[in-house]
């Protein structure tokens, strides 16, 4: 019984820091079919720059979230505009984006490393304590607050989405990009600001990531990896279907490393993925196989 | 084959084989060494994504299965590695096939984020693997030697025949005879009904499968035969070095290879060799740069992307093409009223 709580309460926690990153990365592939490889170095990005705002400029801790995802939102522009803004619509955009910001993220992350040197540092913006017990496994602050966080975002995105103009113009691009376009929404516009939110997402999660962890800049790449899972599990572009495999893969890895060990989780993952998508090529929450060419 | 492919291989070739009696130092031939063996990698490479379209990310990790099966071979069998070398590329044909199985149904995204997950995958093991192995007697070493690598299983055995001076020759005529044979298989799958039916398939689809090509069988076959090479540059790479280590399956090398793709021009035949070369060459300008030339690297893959896709190749091929077609219109137009 203790074990299953553990794997719940672990799992959630992972699944919710992935649940971020994911959501962000399949907003972007919806948008103009770009799988943003930079993206792992965004969440790395998030980190430092609460260190930055806590360490060095010196704001209180609670700045320094939104100083993050200021940060993170520009960034993610500075990826379009170096990127996307000039391969959109060429010959083999699709794989020629990967390289592309790939390149970029490998800058992002080797320019972090040349100024702040590969220590790990810890983060500043986090709480300590256990809040209690379930069973008999300890629940921290940290858990709870990473469940809250991840929560208010999801929502405020479905809001975001559903609700208001600049979110329907966002949908209306994902669903068809030259309809949106002869509705006349300015398209170029919706590109940018969808990079900016997934940017900003990442930043958060990556942040949340460091809490448990360390910052260091590649730790976006591991993370990185386990989103591109969960949006190919979810169906690229899904971003309901996005935040449910998230849960469903933070359970799976949860599970694999309480049980087994902790090196077997990602491994784990992958089988399970694969023979998943082997059942259903298209995803388990993908209903129409959006065919774009 | 054309007349230009030709030329250029037996001059290329003629340089290459030159090379050692012109008394080199040897970090240059060791230098040439590495550069035959990232080629034959890259040459692979460009067979399964510049001919038949496969976003495959997963070259590192067939590269580090040939390496480190020949490094187990050698060291817990006690074989001569010259035994253990078709052993480790038929190894690696099995372990593509199995990947090509499970990822090729999908597509192309799908394919390189799968594919990239495997290498992680393989990595995470081996980082992770830290119990001692009964096959290791006397030490605490894991069975596949975890972080730290493993050494120990021996090498091309050339130290033996030409002394302890002129082996790396042996190893430089080694490493050159693989390339070679890698090169003569991308010519020989360009031109064979492989390289056709995918050219079907690019140029009409549609037509290409109503005509009974099947893209799937194809791929996994281009998929399969073409990792008989990627680990057999592992298997060399790892004798001549001598040990093998988790570092093989790092992104850093994933990068670096596909620098090389890139710049050198996708899908075309002659674009690895090229890449190989420049990237390798600049590569020397920038150790002296430190951290700056993994940012050099990043930054030349994004302009490359945006302004030459199709790599200094491609260039190459325009330029030729542009000053072929003006000389020869410019003939056709003159020979003309003479009629």
């Amino acid at each position: 019984m203790d074990y299953l709580i553990q794997i719940i309460v672990s799992g959630l926690t992972l699944g919710s820091m992935y649940a971020l990153s994911a959501v962000g990365l399949s907003l972007v592939w919806g948008s103009f079919n770009c799988l943003n490889m930079a993206h792992g170095s965004v969440m790395a990005l998030g980190a430092y720059f609460t260190l930055i705002a806590v360490d060095s400029i010196g704001f209180p801790v609670w700045v320094s979230l939104p100083f993050a995802m200021v940060g993170g939102a520009l960034v993610g522009t500075a990826v379009y505009y170096l990127s996307v803004h000039w391969m959109l619509n060429t010959r083999n955009y699709e794989t020629n984006i990967i390289i592309a910001t790939f390149g970029i993220g490998m800058v992002m992350e080797n320019g972090l490393l040349k100024i702040f040197g590969g220590y790990p540092y810890a983060q500043p913006l986090t709480v300590q304590g256990v809040a209690g017990l379930i069973g008999n496994v300890p629940v921290n602050y940290r858990s709870i607050v990473i469940w809250v966080v991840a929560a208010v975002l999801m929502v405020a995105l479905g809001l975001l989405l559903t609700r208001t103009r600049a979110g329907r113009a966002i949908r209306a691009v994902a669903q068809n990009r030259d309809g949106a376009k002869l509705m006349g929404v300015p398209v170029a516009r919706v590109y940018v600001q969808v990079l900016m939110l997934a940017s900003l997402l990442a930043a958060v999660s990556g942040i949340l990531i460091s809490t448990t962890l360390q910052i260091v800049p590649y730790m976006g790449a591991n993370p990185l990896l386990k989103a591109f899972i969960v949006i190919c599990l979810a169906g690229l572009g899904n971003i309901l279907g996005a935040l449910y495999a998230a849960l469903l893969v933070g359970l799976v890895e949860a599970s694999a490393s309480t049980l087994w060990a902790p090196q077997y989780g990602f491994p784990v993952i992958l089988v399970v993925v694969i023979l998943a998508l082997i059942w259903r090529p298209e995803g388990l929450f993908g209903r129409v196989m959006v065919a774009r060419q | 084959m054309m007349r230009r492919d030709y030329i250029l291989s037996a001059v290329l070739l003629v340089i290459a084989v030159g090379l050692p009696w012109l008394d080199p130092p040897r970090y240059l031939l060791a230098q040439g060494l590495l550069l035959f063996c990232w080629a034959t990698v890259v040459s692979q490479w460009n067979l399964v994504f510049g001919i038949a379209g496969i976003f495959s990310l997963a070259q590192i990790a067939i590269f580090a299965v040939g390496a480190y099966s020949t490094a187990m071979m050698g060291r817990y069998l006690e074989m001569n590695l010259w035994y253990a070398f078709p052993i480790a590329g038929v190894i690696g044909v099995i372990f593509s096939l199995l990947i090509g199985l499970g990822c090729l149904r999908m597509r192309g995204v799908y394919v390189a984020l799968l594919t990239i997950a495997v290498g992680q995958v393989l990595f995470v093991l081996i980082m992770g693997d830290g119990e001692c192995s009964p096959l290791n007697p006397g030490i605490c070493m894991s069975f596949t030697g975890g972080p730290s690598g493993m050494g120990g299983f021996g090498g091309f055995g050339w130290r033996e025949v030409l002394g302890g001076r002129h082996f790396i020759i042996g190893d430089y005529y080694s490493m050159l005879g693989l390339l070679i044979l890698a090169m003569a298989f991308t010519f020989w799958i360009i031109h064979s009904r492989m390289g056709l039916a995918f050219k079907a398939l690019r140029d009409n689809p549609e037509l290409a499968s109503s005509r009974g090509i099947s893209r799937f069988k194809y791929q996994l076959l281009v998929f399969a035969l073409s990792a008989f090479f990627t680990a057999e540059a592992g298997a060399f790479f790892a004798a001549h070095f001598g040990s093998v280590g988790p570092g093989q399956l790092s992104f850093t090398l994933l990068l670096f290879l596909i620098s090389m793709l890139i710049v050198g021009g996708m899908g075309r035949p002659w674009g690895p060799l090229l890449g190989a070369f420049l990237i390798m060459g600049g590569d020397e300008f920038l150790k002296e740069a430190g951290e700056w030339r993994h940012i050099g690297f990043g930054v030349m893959l994004l302009v490359f992307m945006i302004f030459l896709p199709d790599g200094v190749a491609g260039l190459i091929d325009r330029v030729w093409r542009r000053l072929t077609t003006r000389g020869g219109a410019a003939r056709a137009g003159k020979a003309a009223p003479a009629e």
